[in-house]
């Protein structure tokens, strides 16, 4: 519990360094909104059944700054190919992810990654449109399932 | 030195920004414009935020502006899955290419 | 150097912002209009930090940040929305 507080009030007193540009004449300021954000904190989110891992958060970063850069990449050029390019489709995936944080994380994240949108979602079926069905799209998916599993701190 | 990486990084954001509008006008459907606008205009937010971060006067200012990222991405993903799910629920069928 | 460089990405930028709200606008599906929230969220914070480097000052980031977090909320909200609809069974 101790060490919950402290970890919260250090994570919250470095985002108002960096939101003050690191200048020190409102820490008085500061130092009441690092409070009133840890107490929130604790009464909105109570000490920690989920836990983020940090080498999880680290490998997601990675992966998810990876592969926007090759779904920006990549739509772009078909942008500029025009329409001759796209080979659109809806496909349909079983997830494997437990319910909860990791599926809202997965579906919303596929907008962001290469070839695929989240469309629909029932129980476990997600829908998905992909803008080329030659893409590879199932076995991103997948990857990214992986990589959230990381992040919460489970493995697939 | 640093002055010109961070114009280069400003035209390449500028270039994916472009990039997602003309996704937009040549698109076919509005699945396909999602594509373009999600991926294509994030991408060039990352950019250009990462191009001023490398000027910025200070690390924490820096940062500061790094920060916008993520709370831009969780827009652009948030957003994007209710248009897609709107759409789908509207009845809007994807624009399929025709068989050659 | 760079706040001339900011200042003309900042206006390709607007310009293109005008192209592509005008493009979404004219539809011709709802979710096509939807597709405009979507442009304020990017395209607007990028021009924000733009003129903000090209001699509008700090406070401008400070508008940034806060636009990104309201887009933020609003993002979460809107999916939180389609999540519910279909937890309660609309389709």
């Amino acid at each position: 519990m101790i060490g919950s507080i402290v970890r919260r009030a250090l994570l919250f007193a470095g985002l108002w360094w960096v939101l003050a540009e690191g200048r020190h004449d409102g820490w008085l300021l500061g130092g009441v909104a690092v409070m009133a954000a840890t107490w929130a904190s604790l009464r909105l989110w109570p000490a920690a059944p989920m836990t983020l891992r940090f080498a999880g958060l680290l490998g997601f970063l990675h992966f998810f700054i990876v592969n926007s850069l090759r779904g920006g990449i990549q739509v772009a050029g078909m942008a500029l190919r025009g329409r001759a390019a796209l080979r659109p489709a809806l496909i349909e995936l079983t997830i494997t992810l437990p319910a909860g944080g990791e599926r809202v994380l997965l579906v919303n994240t596929l907008g962001l990654m290469p070839g695929s949108v989240g469309v629909d979602f029932h129980g476990t079926t997600l829908r998905l449109h992909v803008i080329d069905e030659r893409l590879p799209v199932i076995a991103e998916a997948r990857a990214l399932e992986t990589a959230i599993a990381g992040l919460f701190g489970r493995s697939t | 030195m640093l002055e010109w990486l961070s114009l280069a990084l400003l035209a390449v954001g500028a270039f994916f920004f472009l990039a997602g509008t003309v996704g937009l006008l040549r698109f076919p459907d509005v699945y396909c414009r999602l594509h373009a606008l999600a991926k294509a205009d994030n991408l060039g937010l990352g950019f250009i935020l990462l191009g001023l971060a490398v000027q910025a006067d200070s690390l924490a200012a820096a940062l500061k502006l790094l920060l916008i990222w993520p709370l831009v991405l969780a827009a652009s993903a948030g957003v994007g899955f209710a248009i897609a799910r709107r759409a789908h629920a509207l009845g809007i069928a994807p624009w399929r290419k025709e068989a050659e | 150097m760079t706040s001339v460089f900011a200042l003309a990405i900042a206006l390709f930028l607007l310009v293109n912002l005008v192209v592509a709200l005008l493009a979404a606008a004219r539809g011709p599906t709802p979710a096509d209009r939807m597709l405009m929230a979507l442009l304020f969220g990017t395209t607007g914070t990028a021009v924000l930090v733009l003129l903000a480097a090209a001699g509008g000052g700090t406070p401008l980031v400070d508008v940034a940040l806060v636009l990104a977090l309201l887009a933020a909320i609003g993002g979460i909200a809107f999916a939180k929305r389609a999540w519910q609809g279909e937890e309660g069974g609309d389709a």
